[in-house]
């Protein structure tokens, strides 16, 4: 039995109440525990607009999640979510040494800036 | 890129480097969709590598993140205006 790191990102209906929509990131939470996972992080975003409509909805509830898991898991809780009508979408990502290095300065807030300054960006094509 | 020293475009072509490649970093989030909008066009095309130089392994890091990002909501698949 192999254990992973995995990022799990869900989309909740957003019509719902606040305690129902703490209910079922709840009952996801408690579903990853309850067969052998380990939740890392647990970070709810909130109601987000949708960069375009999306089953008639222009905005969703969105959920993100780190956890440790067997790999038998992973089939269960997507099983569970296609099957939960209040998920609109989700996405799980298995993560490999890249992404791990990459989560790692995520967490110290160091990742690597690509994108600086337009006007920075021009002086150092001058000076070359 | 241009060998003969007396060529007239010598000294006027740009040498574009990855812009990754040089910041050191190693994965593109799709949930980094500051990132991904620099990389897209305003229709929310994918801008590609002979515009933005990026590296060929980057790119497919890119388009992956743009499309996981699609997907979740997070980036258009079209749109009239994105900024």
């Amino acid at each position: 039995m192999s254990r992973s790191y995995y990022e799990l990102t869900y989309i909740i209906n957003p019509v719902l109440e606040d305690d129902q929509t703490k209910e079922v990131v709840e009952k996801f939470t408690e579903f990853i525990r309850g067969n052998g996972g380990e939740i890392d992080e647990v970070d709810e975003w909130g109601i987000r607009k949708f960069a375009y409509e999306m089953d008639k909805k222009t905005s969703g509830y969105y959920v993100n999640a780190y956890f440790t898991a067997p790999g038998e898991l992973i089939e269960k809780l997507e099983r569970t979510l296609r099957i939960d009508d209040n998920i609109m979408r989700y996405l799980t990502l298995k993560y490999d040494a890249k992404m791990l290095r990459h989560r790692e300065l995520q967490r110290k807030n160091a990742v690597p800036a690509v994108f600086l300054d337009e006007e920075d960006e021009e002086q150092e094509g001058d000076e070359d | 890129m241009i060998k003969n020293p007396s060529h007239p475009k010598k000294g006027h072509i740009k040498t574009r480097e990855c812009k990754f490649t040089k910041s050191g970093i190693e994965y593109i989030d799709y949930k980094d969709t500051e990132l991904l909008e620099h990389v897209m066009n305003d229709q929310g095309k994918i801008l590609p590598r002979r515009v933005t130089g990026t590296s060929a392994k980057f790119q497919r890091q890119l388009s992956r993140a743009i499309k996981r990002a699609r997907f979740l909501g997070l980036a258009p698949y079209v749109a009239e205006n994105l900024r």
